[in-house]
């Protein structure tokens, strides 16, 4: 008799055990938590948590909840591959991120072979989707696209010399890099192309260098905060030239580290956040996204990978599957104009965001981020 | 000629904290033959503890921005002194009978967890000190605009180090760590307590380093969790080019490669900045391997 109970409470624990494993569909968060864009990742896991808790109180996926697992790249390409072979064998049916570029390309081939679908979230350099991965997309427009914008800005501005500073990054170079050759097409002068160093904090050498070329418009394609100490310095020196930056400094520290008076009339590229959007969906998000964290979502990239997020969880809804395979089929061809917390949502057979998606904005003189009709 | 100049300025300001955090790994390298790969996360602990202490007492609206950024100084100075010694104790002391390596792994292990430790404490997010706590007024040197407060951080840290220079060379107390630096046992033979000595070194020198995130902070205005390692190794490298062990020779080398950073920028290339200084170490290491002051605390090999 007591055997028997105990081969039967036996039983009852070791069903409930594989029915737990069984009971919740993994998704994958890489994302960096530590090292120098720790920032970044935390809100990306913000925005990934806060959909995920929506959707299981809605009742999950398939019936099953959902169970987000984060792994760590720390913004380096060697920790991404290590936390991605780890995230592989946990049995996640898509991954989310990662952020920086270089750091993507660490990971794309260890989920490809697993058949992993991976949706990057702020890797924006062009060769990422040109290399024919069955499962990799982003939710983040290319720097082909935002090259274009740029020089768009820049003709739009009457620029006839500029400037084109980068910080040496998989990013930035190549954004940087991409303008120069749309400015050729365009006879637009290219006076100074040079790197900086990120994380330093004195950057007059560079700003003294800049100043001696003489440009019409500086335009920096490297992140927040060297941006926000590239102005505050310029306005020391006293030097009145307009400044353009790419998607990396849509960060509202900006505007702490350079001060108000020295941020104001910069100008960047970027998607919109969803504070900039009227579409019901940003509008819901961002009422519950105040509520949960207390403040707005600041990171664009961070809502990038709620969106990436949302896409994941409407193929599974909408394929009753998990299959790498239907998934892919039903994003690159079903999935048409999906309403997105940054816009409408389409991908192309290579994984690419279709659609415009950059948009420009000026920084005001109490601070504020505006979207420039 | 002005670019020449303007560049030379922009060289030595950024050389002067160099230096300063320099003297850090100088000392402790002096006394210890360990490098001390902490030390640039002491110095970023000496710019967030600026940050806090100036947010929280309000210091620089009750007493003046003079009085209020001497007594910032001197307690920002005096808590990441006591993170040194804390740091001597717990991480370096237990080992100072094994094997080198193993203090220099414990030292890196110990960067890493003060780097994190901060991160937690304050999250990832970049911090930013209060808006214009210093007079922007700039300066008309031999027709160069020099921003003030470039000629105060640079002569803060050319007294700093004069004073250290002076203790040492000087005082009793600076005997006592001369001779520790050259011979422990002998020191000990001498009834100089070794262990107090190592001490005060991880007192004097953390204190620096955090004397120079303060300077940092308060001129730059930005803070980062991981400024400390650039900073550390730039002035890790000022300290060798020097002659580690050597405290005028950290204040040249610190100097030197600041100038030399920004000469190398306005004039080969701006990419290459930072590989040209390390060029210029692995010259002078050939042709001069102790550096361009030599080794003179420690004579033994």
């Amino acid at each position: 008799m007591k055997r028997a109970v105990g081969l039967a409470l036996a039983l009852c624990l070791l069903s409930i055990g594989s029915a737990r494993a069984a009971d919740t569909i993994k998704i994958g968060l890489l994302a960096p938590m530590t090292g120098s864009w720790a920032s970044e990742g935390q809100e990306m896991k913000k925005n990934v948590e806060l959909l995920a808790s929506e959707l299981n109180a809605k009742g999950g996926l398939l019936g099953k909840q959902v169970e987000v697992i984060v792994g760590d790249d720390g913004g380096d390409p060697r920790t991404a591959s290590l936390a991605a072979q780890r995230l592989s064998t946990q049995g996640v049916v898509a991954v989310i991120g990662t952020y920086g570029s270089a750091v993507t390309e660490a990971t794309q081939n260890i989920f490809d072979e697993a058949s992993i679908i991976q949706v990057a979230n702020g890797s924006t350099s062009v060769r990422l989707t040109e290399k024919g991965l069955k499962y990799f997309f982003r939710t983040c427009p290319r720097d082909d696209e935002q090259g274009r914008v740029a020089a768009a800005t820049l003709e739009k501005m009457k620029a006839a010399k500029v400037a084109l500073l980068h910080d040496n990054s998989a990013y930035s170079k190549g954004l940087a890099d991409e303008i120069r050759g749309i400015l050729k097409t365009k006879k637009i002068n290219v006076v100074f192309f040079d790197a900086l160093t990120p994380k330093e904090q004195d950057y007059s050498t560079i700003l003294t260098q800049l100043k001696a070329a003489g440009p019409d418009v500086v335009f920096f394609t490297g992140y927040y905060p060297e941006a926000g100490l590239l102005l505050k310095q310029k306005k020391r020196m006293g030097w009145n030239v307009p400044f353009l930056g790419g998607d990396a400094i849509n960060n509202p520290d900006l505007v702490k580290i350079a001060g108000k008076d020295a941020a104001e009339g910069f100008q960047f590229l970027s998607p919109p956040v969803p504070k900039d959007l009227d579409t019901p969906e940003a509008k819901a998000y961002l009422t519950s996204y105040t509520k949960k964290y207390n403040e707005t979502p600041g990171s664009i990239y961070g809502v990038l990978a709620g969106d990436g997020f949302r896409v994941v969880a409407k193929a599974i809804a909408e394929t009753k599957s998990t299959d790498a395979d239907k998934l892919r089929e039903y994003l690159t061809t079903r999935l048409k104009d999906f309403p997105g917390l940054t816009g409408k949502i389409s991908f192309n057979a290579k994984g690419d965001r279709l659609g415009e998606l950059y948009r420009v904005y000026n920084v005001e003189k109490t601070g504020d981020f505006v979207l420039r009709k | 000629m002005e670019h020449f100049f303007q560049q030379l300025t922009n060289g030595l300001a950024v050389g002067g904290i160099y230096a300063l955090i320099a003297l850090g790994y100088t000392m402790v390298y002096g006394v210890m033959k360990l490098i001390n790969f902490a030390h640039g996360d002491l110095f970023t602990y000496g710019a967030y503890l600026g940050m806090t202490l100036l947010t929280s007492f309000f210091l620089q609206d009750r007493l003046g921005v003079v009085a209020g950024m001497l007594i910032l100084a001197v307690m920002v100075m005096g808590l990441v002194a006591l993170i040194g010694a804390v740091l001597e104790r717990a991480v370096y002391r237990p080992l100072r009978e094994s094997h080198r390596l193993s203090a220099v792994v414990s030292a890196l292990g110990a960067s890493i967890f003060l780097q994190n430790a901060l991160m937690l404490i304050y999250g990832a997010r970049v911090h930013v000190y209060p808006e214009d706590l210093l007079p922007q007024a700039t300066v008309n040197v031999l027709g160069l605009e020099v921003p003030l407060m470039r000629i105060v951080v640079v002569l803060a840290s050319v007294v700093m180090m004069a004073l250290l220079y002076l203790f040492v060379q000087k005082t009793k107390i600076g005997t006592a760590i001369r001779a520790a630096a050259i011979d422990q046992g002998a020191a000990r033979l001498m009834g100089i307590d070794v262990n107090r000595v190592i001490l005060l070194v991880f007192l004097i020198g953390p204190a620096l380093g955090g004397a120079a995130g303060l300077l940092v902070g308060l001129y730059y205005g930005q803070v980062s969790f991981t400024m400390g390692w650039l900073y550390g190794m730039k002035a890790f490298t000022a300290a060798i080019l020097g002659g580690i062990g050597n405290i005028p020779g950290a204040m040249v080398g610190g100097l030197l490669l600041g100038v030399i950073e920004a000469l190398g920028a306005a004039y080969l290339s701006l990419a290459w900045k930072d590989a040209l200084s390390f060029l210029v170490l692995i010259f002078i290491l050939i042709v001069r391997p102790t550096g361009l002051l030599g080794e003179r605390v420690a004579d033994k090999v």
